[in-house]
């Protein structure tokens, strides 16, 4: 049986007239890693800021160990929360984090810091100022990896790390995870990145939650079939349809919905090819139907 | 289900077993100090930089014949004692414009964060004054470094003694230091909204007492008050203002938000 860490209902931030986070209600159980996936603005910080009590809601329910998380040293002795926008010290160097994160964070691994270090070449003795926004990420990234906080956020960690540094975080936290059993809530929007890291998807879009599912179901969820115009829409009938694309006699319509055993042997004879969604491409879909929406209902009227 | 709720009892028994932690609060003195430039390195090179200056004008103006104890008597207005104070007002607001939200991301609470730096600030208050008193005695032992310069020994110090010197500068420090912070906690909570309210409201205050002041009349009350409290009276009222400052600081800073 598996403890619920985080559980938030009706959960409301407003700033001013903007609604940042409109009533969200979910619940984040120990030890999986989360992705927190939406657009720009679509209120994941907020949300990661929130849970951290950094921000105090408006509206609705939060517990987060049990309690409120604001300003409650149990609950948050237990959180690491280095923002993608977060603020140092005046005059900090990388060393001076390093040097301070062991007094915050009890499981603190200095040897596993130091590590990561040398892994993503961070410059210790450079005033944070100076950095590259990828080295910015780095030292978020170290700062989460190495405390091993029971509960653990990145705020969009891939920002400006090139390659082979978002190879080295994958690898090092798959490693750590294994051996260091936590609660890990990863936001970005940068999916493809991540998409084979996460084991629950909390998709946001304008403060509210369009998708709250196991990663590997949302996987499945979705198929692109391809081929001739004519047999595509057939075939397809009446299905939800959720992208659709075409080239001259030629289609390729994603559906909501997965295709059991006969339907994929019928797809084949029709001569049509089935291929699996990525989740970057099922949250275009979803995030950008607005748009999609709205097109269609002025056509229609 | 049970997971949870034991989950909820047991932070509960740890909060009230142990609700004061010294070590979660010295840990954001600390926190002050992994950079130790901020609140002692360059306090020191503005002042070691103003005695620099002090020292070179007494030598140019003795070496061109002026009577040396004309001029320690012409630097007893010198300000330049008072020339870091300027900067830690700064410090006291960077403390908390910069310094909070890092703390906030590593799971410091606001309570604990409010609580170490004040201490952080009446560690700074005793180590400047300390050391200003005692260089004001030393500036008397030499007759002004030996070449009659006056930088310590200057406005109000050195007159009443080592004591008084210690709790003038003392006062004065930790004034600025927490109206620095109290101001920035207001801005955090507020935003701009809060320090336009908080800087009119501290205008309308003044000049209405000023207003009220000149039109009853009471100027010469107010004077010969001041004149009955003397130095430590005012240096007092200075004291407690910090003091009220700190305990504002703190009810505004326990609802502020990192930017």
């Amino acid at each position: 049986m598996t403890a619920t860490v985080v559980r938030a209902s009706g959960l409301t931030k407003r700033y001013g007239s903007f609604t940042a986070v409109d009533g969200v209600d979910f619940a984040l159980e120990e030890n999986r890693i989360y992705g927190l996936l939406g657009r720009n603005g679509a209120g994941k910080t907020t949300i990661m800021q929130l849970l951290t009590g950094q921000l105090f809601p408006n509206a609705g329910e939060l517990e987060v160990f049990g309690r409120t998380p604001a300003e409650h040293a149990d609950v948050l002795r237990r959180l690491c929360f280095i923002a993608e926008s977060q603020r140092y010290p005046e005059d900090f160097h990388a060393q001076h984090v390093f040097k301070a994160a062991p007094w915050f964070f009890e499981n603190w691994d200095a040897s596993f810091a130091e590590r990561l270090i040398a892994d993503f070449r961070l410059p210790l003795k450079r005033p944070i100022k100076k950095l590259s926004r990828g080295q910015l990420s780095a030292v978020g990234v170290i700062v989460g990896l190495a405390s091993r906080a029971p509960l653990t956020f990145f705020d969009e960690p891939y920002l400006g790390l090139d390659a082979v540094a978002r190879h080295i975080f994958y690898d090092r936290l798959l490693e750590d995870y294994a051996e260091y059993p936590r609660t890990i809530v990863l936001s970005t929007h940068l999916i493809d990145e991540v998409a084979n890291l996460l084991e629950h998807i909390i998709l946001i879009d304008q403060g509210r939650i369009l998708l709250d599912r196991d990663a590997e179901e949302v996987r499945g969820s979705a198929t692109t079939v391809a081929g001739a115009r004519a047999v595509v829409e057939e075939f397809i009938g009446t299905r939800p349809v959720i992208g659709r694309e075409s080239l001259g006699g030629l289609a390729s319509v994603t559906i909501d919905g997965r295709l059991d055993q006969a339907e994929r042997v019928r797809a084949a004879q029709l001569g049509l090819e089935l291929a699996p969604v990525s989740l970057q491409q099922l949250i275009v879909h979803l995030t950008g139907t607005d748009l999609a929406g709205t097109a269609e209902q002025e056509a229609a009227a | 289900m049970t997971a949870v709720a034991t989950a909820t009892a047991e932070p509960e028994a740890q909060m009230t077993s142990t609700r004061f932690r010294p070590h979660e609060i010295l840990r954001i003195a600390r926190l002050h100090t992994v950079n130790p430039s901020i609140f002692f390195g360059v306090p020191w090179m503005i002042l070691g930089f103003a005695w620099l200056i002090s020292v070179v004008i007494a030598a140019i103006i003795t070496g061109a014949g002026a009577p040396s104890d004309q001029v320690q008597e012409g630097m007893r207005y010198s300000w330049a004692v008072l020339s870091p104070q300027w900067y830690l007002v700064a410090v006291g607001v960077q403390a908390i414009a910069f310094t909070f939200s890092f703390a906030l991301g590593f799971g410091a609470t606001r309570r604990d964060y409010w609580l170490g730096t004040s201490a952080m600030f009446v560690l700074v208050a005793v180590e400047m004054a300390v050391a200003i008193a005692t260089l004001v005695q030393l500036e008397k032992l030499t007759d002004g470094w030996w070449i009659g310069a006056g930088m310590f020994d200057t406005l109000w110090y050195g007159q009443q003694g080592w004591w008084f010197d210690f709790y003038s500068t003392f006062a004065l420090e930790l004034a600025v230091l927490f109206i620095g912070a109290g101001a920035t906690t207001v801005y955090m909570r507020w935003r701009m909204r809060g320090m336009l309210t908080l800087l009119i409201g501290a205008i309308v205050l003044i000049v209405g007492c000023v207003a009220i002041t000149t039109f009853a009349g009471w100027w010469p009350q107010v004077v010969s008050w001041f004149a009955a409290i003397g130095l430590v009276g005012v240096f007092s009222l200075l004291l407690a203002f910090a003091v009220v400052a700190a305990v504002a600081g703190y009810l505004v800073i326990r609802r502020a938000t990192p930017r």
